[in-house]
């Protein structure tokens, strides 16, 4: 039980090392955005520590700053009680300083051992030395207890096997600060347990370690201290030992989760569309029903089958046994085409890849659906088309300057409402949102959801697919459990306990979670 | 990033105006100048052929800014050309009417856009590999066809047209007007010429929004089979013959002709007037360079200079410098 002076005052950091890093007041400014507001900090030598935050809160930046990625706008960075003017992606590998990104930045056409040497090969009178290099990176391979083949192109790898090969890579360059920027959003348990050894293992060496995750299983299993950035600011630096999940994440958000998800309850109307022992691509045999007035929440981990099984909904691919009913008629759905004729709206997972056309204007974004209804055979309506653009900017707040500011210039929540927003004038029935809340700002959350209670009172129904357990907790009516393709649970609203839930996603990682979550 | 802080960014509502006035500006002062410093320039025989010299590059080049904005490239519209010159003749020495002939030449170049379309969505290929692969292929059909040889149009009618005026205006700059104010209307006030954009710039988000992204391409090279085949028509009309080696380059004179109009070959930014400006541009420094003596080499040269230039000064603007 802690007192409460001691939450008043925590007790002093311990600092296993000396210092090796130090901000003092560092600071970024974009234009029109404070991304990251004065921060000082200290890194010790041989310490985990883990940064923490929800997405926009400043992590990105942080390491970007650190990386010589993007110049500071003002502050400094004292490496080993020098100051550092850390310009450069160059000079900060110079020093010893060394990201592994999330996305792999590395050449996926290139075999491992290149991509490990790339920058700094082996050669002798200008020839490559290949052979020596796919020996030397075999080695270290080994050596770190990672079972994969040096000669290999690295595109053959799994994104998580690849993963490891960029975390491989930073260590054999005389690493001493390696920032990991949610290094196991894309790896299996096991894969993740390499990484994790590899990590202590580092640690061990002296090197320190940044650990951005938003796994906070992850942060007690593996750091020593964590820092909790909010709105470019940072709120805190805490022991491991001496906080916990609940007051993490109070730091992250400074809000409840009541005021966050409004959930508004609606009698559940007619069937809109059911699916029965559907399969295609990546699931099998699902069946489930979406109701007019309720959200349909699928949770999962990616990969799960989740958005594989929306998109046959949507006729993006084909299903290979089963039915779709829609309103009780079965219906043939072979392309996103005759799936928006039924009143089925999809907001994909990807707003840059999928969802919107960004070097295009936010009014043009908004209007793609409904081109067809605001024309006649030949011409647009101009008229329609600058009425129902200003619309939706103003129902959904969208804050863009005008309906002809490029989709790009938008922040990503209101890229997001565009996404969102395009569907509302469609007048669909079945809306399924695929991760809509992912990189967008807590305020941005709670429109979202009210947009979701807007919705449903006007008959609609919804499917909700969210990595993240308490949105899908809080917001779903039925909530469906899937794990490798396959539906393991259906809950009612709040009928389970969040561990229950993630038990059935995860299954086999049960025991490595124990009660962290 | 917080909803509070957006990075705003200007409207760019008007670029377009203004870059087409600046387009306007650069051919206005090319006038002048031309004018003061030859002789000949101002005379209303070298503006007929400046309008005839540039029409038919001006027309290609809207075909040519359709598919572009879908994020693709036409690289067969020259030899697309060459042999719609060659079938047209061939018809019409074989005694088929003359507007029949024209409407089976335009159909050839609706199916050599099909191919196109054909090729991309439905084998897969890149744009440039099943363009380029036509552009060659067709001049080979051609010479089949011809026996290498060029054959002489024995119709007065057909050639006549080409050299006649309409109320002082060449018969041919009135043809790019015909396609011009059609394919305005159809880019900037029609939902295919939206979707056009849409899919230049996000094929997945557009298809994901109920547009048909694969009819989509199919009409982009449909459209720009069909409007070289028609300059193919009226190039027959101007030189009398049917020859599959005509219209050597114009492909690139064509995309030179969209990218100095403004589109972009990232697709998803472009217009139907820019194109035309671009065209009429490229004739005015040809014909001025060959007024004033300018060796021929030269207009090359300056050609590929203004490209340079003006994507440079766009891509500038583009970065919001």
């Amino acid at each position: 039980m802690i007192s409460t002076a001691q939450e008043l005052h925590p007790a002093p950091v311990l600092e296993p090392g000396r210092t090796i890093l130090e901000l003092r007041g560092l600071e970024k400014r974009y234009p029109g955005t404070h991304a990251l507001k004065p921060v000082d900090l200290a890194f010790k030598s041989g310490e985990i520590h883990a940064i923490v935050g929800e997405n926009g809160a400043g992590k990105s930046t942080l390491i970007k700053l650190l990386t010589g990625v993007m110049p500071r706008t003002s502050g400094e960075i004292v490496w080993e009680g020098q100051p550092a003017a850390l310009a450069t992606p160059h000079e900060a590998m110079a020093l010893g300083i060394n990201a592994v990104h999330q996305e792999v930045v590395l050449c996926r056409h290139l075999t491992v051992a290149a991509n490990m040497f790339l920058g700094e090969e082996n050669s002798r009178f200008g020839i490559l030395q290949q052979r020596a290099m796919v020996r030397q990176a075999q080695t270290i391979i080994d050596d770190l207890g990672f079972d994969l083949p040096a000669h290999v192109t690295l595109g053959d790898l799994t994104i998580g096997q690849q993963q490891l090969i960029a975390a491989a890579r930073a260590t054999v360059r005389g690493t001493k600060f390696l920032i990991f920027d949610e290094p196991t959003a894309y790896l299996t348990r096991k894969e993740a347990d390499q990484l994790f050894t590899l990590i202590r293992r580092l640690k061990g060496e002296g090197v320190t370690i940044i650990y951005i995750s938003h796994r906070m299983e992850e942060v007690f299993e593996l750091a020593d201290r964590v820092s909790v950035l909010r709105d470019g600011t940072l709120v805190g630096t805490r022991n491991i030992a001496e906080t916990n999940d609940a007051e993490l994440v109070k730091m992250m958000i400074n809000r409840s989760i009541e005021q966050v998800y409004h959930k508004e309850h609606f009698t559940p109307g007619a069937a809109i569309i059911e699916a029965r022992n559907l399969s295609g691509k990546g699931f099998e045999n699902v069946s489930m029903t979406v109701r007019a007035g309720e959200i349909v929440g699928l949770y999962g981990l990616i990969g799960a089958g989740r958005s594989e099984f929306v998109t046959t909904l949507y006729g993006r691919h084909r299903k290979s046994a089963g039915q779709i009913l829609w309103e009780d008629k079965e219906v043939q759905v072979n392309s996103e085409h005759d799936a928006i004729k039924l009143g089925m709206a999809l907001a994909p997972e990807s707003r840059r890849d999928q969802g919107l056309c960004l070097n295009l204007p936010v009014g043009f974004n908004l209007n793609l659906p409904i081109y067809k209804r605001i024309s006649n055979n030949l011409l647009i309506s101009s008229t329609q088309e600058k009425t129902q653009a200003d619309r939706q900017i103003a129902d959904l707040r969208i804050k863009t300057p005008t309906r002809g500011a490029l989709a790009s210039s938008l922040s990503g929540g209101n890229q997001q409402k565009i996404v969102i927003g395009k569907w509302l004038a469609h007048g669909a029935k079945l809306f399924i949102f695929d991760e809509p809340t992912v990189g967008v700002d807590v305020g941005t959350k709670a429109e979202i959801y009210r947009l979701f209670g807007a919705l449903l009172s006007k008959g609609a129904g919804i499917i909700l697919i969210s990595s993240y357990l308490p949105e899908v907790y809080e917001l779903a009516d039925t909530l469906h459990v899937f794990r490798r393709g396959k539906l393991v649970a259906t809950h009612g609203f709040h009928a389970a306990s969040h561990e229950d839930i993630l038990t059935q996603a995860l299954a086999e990682k049960q025991e490595k979670l124990g009660g962290q979550i | 990033m917080s909803t509070e802080a957006i990075a705003v960014e200007k409207p760019k509502r008007n670029y377009n105006v203004l870059f087409g006035l600046t387009l306007l500006a650069l051919l206005v002062l090319l006038w002048i100048l031309l004018s003061v410093a030859t002789t000949s320039f101002a005379s209303a025989n070298n503006i007929a052929n400046l309008l005839r010299q540039g029409s038919m590059i001006a027309i290609m080049a809207v075909g040519q800014t359709f598919v572009i904005i879908t994020g693709g490239i036409d690289l067969s519209v020259g030899a697309v050309v060459g042999f719609a010159t060659v079938v047209v003749a061939m018809m019409i020495n074989a005694g088929f009417p003359i507007w029949l002939a024209i409407l089976v030449t335009l159909l050839v170049g609706v199916a050599i856009g099909m191919f196109h379309g054909f090729g991309i969505v439905k084998m897969g290929l890149p744009p440039f590999i099943i363009t380029l692969a036509t552009l060659t292929s067709l001049r080979g059909i051609g010479l089949l066809m011809t026996n290498g040889n060029s054959i002489n149009i024995n119709s007065d009618t057909f050639t006549a047209f080409s050299r006649n005026s309409f109320i002082g205006i060449p018969n041919l700059f009135w043809m790019v007007i015909l396609v011009g104010i059609p394919a305005y209307i159809f880019l900037h006030h029609s939902r295919w010429g939206r979707y056009l954009f849409s899919v230049g710039s996000n094929a997945e988000a557009s298809r994901l929004s109920g547009v048909n992204v694969q009819r989509t391409i199919y009409m982009a090279y449909t459209l720009s089979g069909l409007c070289a085949a028609f300059v193919g028509v009226l190039l027959a009309a101007r030189i009398g013959i049917g020859n599959p080696t005509q219209a050597e380059g114009w492909e690139l004179q064509a995309i030179a002709s969209s990218v100095i109009g403004g589109t972009s070959l990232f697709g998803a930014v472009g217009s139907v007037h820019g194109p035309l400006l671009g065209a009429f541009i490229l004739a005015t420094i040809n014909n001025g360079a060959n007024l004033l003596n300018v060796n021929s080499f030269w207009q090359r040269i300056i050609t590929g200079a203004l490209i340079i230039i003006i994507v440079y000064f766009d891509g500038l603007r583009r970065r919001g410098k």
